[in-house]
């Protein structure tokens, strides 16, 4: 039984992922014939290469576990249409995940989700491209991708039309748009899936759906019918689902605290529907959700216990012994000892510096117990700043000044 | 002097050598920030940015010098206003000799003109109490004029390179690589992506300086 | 009814400025002033933005009634070159009018953190970018005040965000060279993206 349990705790969060969005691919390999499988391997291919080439350019180790980008490139692609030009995947996933992970610190501490990041970048560079709706189960030529076109229904709602599609092919997938995103049944059984396993909290999806149906409820987007019939397209025609269980559960984007959760969910709905009503773009809720992704520390702060978990990582985090993220939690903290790395770096530098705070006195002040530590932090970091000579601002630091800030708040605190 | 003493000197008053190298070290754009809504929004072509960078160049130093002669003595929230005063009283006159030599192009770039009459670039740090000499003030204000024509050119060539495929509006690629570097947020991008190709440079010259220093020190 | 549609056009404005016109995200404006601020541990951002907000507010109204002045006695050709001295004239007149208020409303503490910002939040891009906005497009008192207001808000919010940002930025894991203002402006990049996709073009200059 305890070896059955390490073998199933062994597979990782993004490994379930991968098999919640397998169906999906399956499906629409059969609507949308075998390019589906090409694009996704293309974009996989594509995400895994560049974390790579990354590990190598920065001097880092190469993590084998570490399949965030892969993922993030197949929900991105499940999101494109099937007619897509290869080199719009190849070239957005590229500059996604250089650009929105690794500069960003790569696993764990990108600040914002990468599929939706994708395709914010392809939608704004490529819209004609991106926006195309394939007919479902017709040719698909499998290397140019020209294949026959319709009108999504979110595209007519956005034009003021009326969409007519009967229930059953909504549920099933049946009219034309993005690859993945319209195969409602498969994709609310991997939702349970991933519910039941534990990959994802129920939190964020039920409040956020929630949230999107009282909206639409109120706030009609289809004119001229009841208000039910406009629920039932603004749920269903569109992304809203995919979106409720792939994009907005990543685990590095989310809030920790279920409180947080629930809001967040909460302000997701209320955004994404706006940026439906008002926004220029069918998929508002990728743009929403970049421009929510920002907030999330905030709503775990807001909702913090002080739990020991808590304590201890603040307590990490005051004396600086690690080097931890606001979305880190205490298990991911990897400690490094900066005092190290400070004096061994900067060795010849602090030769050459005489004017300037030199490592011995960072380190002196962080012996100091009973400063207030806020003051010692932004001294040090000010210090350290000064020795990397990453000039940010135009207030060159003056360390003769910070010095004597530094003295005169030590006596206070005395 | 030879290339020991040098570098030896540079390396000791390395705070200076930074200041001194306002192209490279030092850039008022790329390492320190300034004048970031202009260059991110205005320049998207070689054109604005040409337009940019003549404003800069003629107001940047006359206002230095200007100012560094006359609020010498003056107290913190006189000085606040005194600068953009001077600013833009001599940009006045400079946006009037660039409508009298290219016409209505002078207006193309909307606010993003005479927002620079306050912007961090033009009025220098006034929080700050140090006091400029004559001659350093036209140095000084040359040199960061240099730094900031340079950035500026650069960022408006690649821009324009990458989102029409043209340069100086004439064609060179058929394809536009990146559309989105029309757009706000695509000039904040490649500002930030040549900003870090910036400090890695000039960290690399830093180590390259050092080791020449200790490789003379063995010898 | 009248009164309702003043009402109404105030708010159209307030909100178009918090959001499709968002001083940071759209414009770019007071974004170095913002970002050395961040910067500064001396400073505070509440502080900050609420000198900011004030200033706007009381300066917008200000240049309301002063700008039209240079183009009633024949200046009109040179309005475009005069109008920078007049706006930093407004901005030192509000700067007195403001200092005056604060340090009757707040305390001595508060007043002296304050004023300690309140110099880089009025000799600032946003401020002067939004006075020639609204008089270029020829706003009335209602939409120039709603405007002032919205743009505050704005600047506001988008400090909060990416004072957020630099909060979450801040660990060993960026690379060296990105550190600094690279990772900063591409998280702004992000954000101004997102913003965009609410308006859907290039923002007007």
């Amino acid at each position: 039984m305890n070896k059955i349990k390490t073998k199933i705790d062994s597979i990782s969060y993004y490994d379930d992922m991968f098999l919640a969005m397998l169906p999906i691919i399956l499906c629409a390999s059969v609507v949308y014939s075998r390019r589906v499988i090409l694009i996704c391997g293309i974009a996989a291919i594509t995400a895994r290469v560049v974390d790579v080439a990354m590990a190598l350019l920065l001097k880092k180790d190469i993590d084998a576990e570490d399949k965030s980008s892969i993922i993030a490139s197949i929900t991105f692609s499940m999101m494109l249409p099937v007619s897509i030009p290869l080199y719009i995947v190849v070239v957005t996933v590229a500059l996604v995940v250089m650009i929105g992970k690794h500069v960003f610190g790569g696993k764990d501490v990108y600040p914002f989700s990468l599929a939706a990041l994708a395709m914010c970048m392809a939608a704004v560079n490529w819209p004609e491209n991106v926006f195309q709706a394939v007919r479902p189960l017709t040719k698909v030529n499998f290397w140019t991708g020209e294949a026959i076109n319709g009108v999504s229904a979110p595209a007519l709602i956005k034009l003021g039309g009326l969409p007519y599609i009967s229930t059953f092919d909504l549920l099933l997938g049946n009219h034309p748009g993005a690859m993945g995103m319209s195969f409602l049944l498969v994709i609310l059984a991997c939702g349970t899936f991933l519910i039941v396993n534990k990959r994802i909290t129920w939190h964020v999806p039920v409040t956020f759906l929630v949230t999107c149906a009282i909206f639409s409820l109120l706030f009609p987007r289809i004119y001229g019918v009841s208000r039910w019939y406009s629920l039932k397209y603004e749920m269903l025609c569109s992304s809203i689902l995919f979106f409720s269980i792939f994009l907005i559960n990543e685990p590095a984007t989310t809030p920790k605290n279920p409180k947080a959760k629930i809001v967040f969910g909460f302000i997701c709905g209320i955004m994404t529907m706006i940026f439906r009503y008002f926004g220029s773009y069918e998929i508002g809720g990728c743009f929403a959700l970049l421009l929510i992704n920002a907030t999330v520390g905030f709503w775990d702060r807001l909702f913090e216990n002080d739990t020991k978990e808590s304590e201890i990582f603040n307590f990490i985090k005051k004396n600086r012994l690690a080097t931890v993220s606001e979305n880190s939690s205490v298990s991911q903290v990897k400690i490094k000892k900066v005092e190290n790395k400070v004096s061994n770096n900067n060795f010849n530098r602090n030769q050459v510096k005489n004017n300037s705070l030199n490592s011995n006195s960072v380190k002196n002040a962080k012996s100091k117990d009973n400063l207030s530590y806020t003051t010692t932090l932004d001294i040090i970091s000010r210090a350290e700043d000064s020795i990397d000579e990453v000039e940010f601002s135009t207030q060159t630091i003056d360390m003769n000044e910070a010095l004597k800030d530094f003295e005169k708040y030590s006596k206070e605190g005395k | 002097m030879d290339r020991k003493t040098k570098i030896h000197n540079e390396l000791l008053n390395w705070d200076d050598t930074v200041r001194k190298r306002k192209i490279t070290l030092s850039n008022p754009v790329f390492i320190k920030g300034l004048a970031l809504a202009p260059l991110a929004i205005a320049a998207t072509s070689l054109k604005s940015s040409f337009i940019l960078s003549a404003m800069v160049a003629l107001i940047l130093t006359p206002t230095r010098v200007v100012t560094s002669l006359i609020t010498r003595k003056m107290s913190i929230p006189l000085k606040t206003f005194f600068y953009p005063m001077v600013s833009a009283i001599i940009f006045g006159f400079a946006y009037y000799a660039m409508y009298k030599f290219m016409g209505t192009t002078a207006f193309s770039l909307g606010l993003y003109l005479p927002i620079l009459v306050v912007d961090p670039l033009i009025v220098k740090n006034f929080e700050k109490t140090r006091k400029e000499s004559f001659l350093y003030s036209i140095i000084n204000g040359l040199r960061n004029t240099v730094g900031f024509i340079v950035a500026c050119l650069l960022i408006g060539a690649l821009r324009e390179i990458l989102a029409f495929g043209t340069l100086g509006e004439i064609k060179i690629l058929s394809v536009s690589l990146l559309p989105m570097a029309y757009n706000s947020f695509g000039g904040f991008f490649i500002i930030a992506i040549i900003s870090a190709l910036w400090s890695k440079m000039s960290h690399k010259y830093h180590d390259k300086l050092i080791r020449e220093d200790a490789s003379y020190d063995n010898a | 009814m009248t009164m309702l549609n003043a009402i109404a056009s105030f708010f159209a404005y307030t909100i178009v400025a918090i959001g499709a016109q968002n001083v940071i995200f759209t414009r770019g404006l007071g974004l170095s002033n913002g970002l050395r601020m961040i910067n500064d541990p001396k400073k505070d951002t509440l502080y900050f933005c609420a000198s900011f907000s004030l200033f706007q507010l009381i300066n917008s109204v200000l240049a309301y009634f002063v700008l039209p002045l240079i183009t009633r006695y024949k200046f009109e050709q040179y309005a475009r070159f005069v109008s920078p001295v007049i706006i930093v004239m407004c901005c030192a007149f509000s700067f007195i009018v403001v200092v005056f208020i604060l340090s009757i409303i707040v305390s001595k503490q508060v007043f002296k953190k304050i004023v300690l910002s309140l110099t880089s939040a009025s000799i600032n891009s946003a401020i002067v970018g939004t006075i020639i906005l609204t008089t270029s497009r020829g706003f009335n008192l209602i939409e120039t005040i709603g405007f002032a207001v919205g743009s505050s808000i704005g600047y506001f919010l988008a400090m909060i965000l990416i004072s957020e940002g630099n909060r979450k930025i801040r660990h060993d894991l960026v690379p060296e060279h990105f550190k600094g203002l690279p990772i900063m402006l591409i998280y702004i990049s992000v954000l101004a993206l997102a913003i965009y996709g609410l308006t859907g073009n290039a923002v007007a200059l």
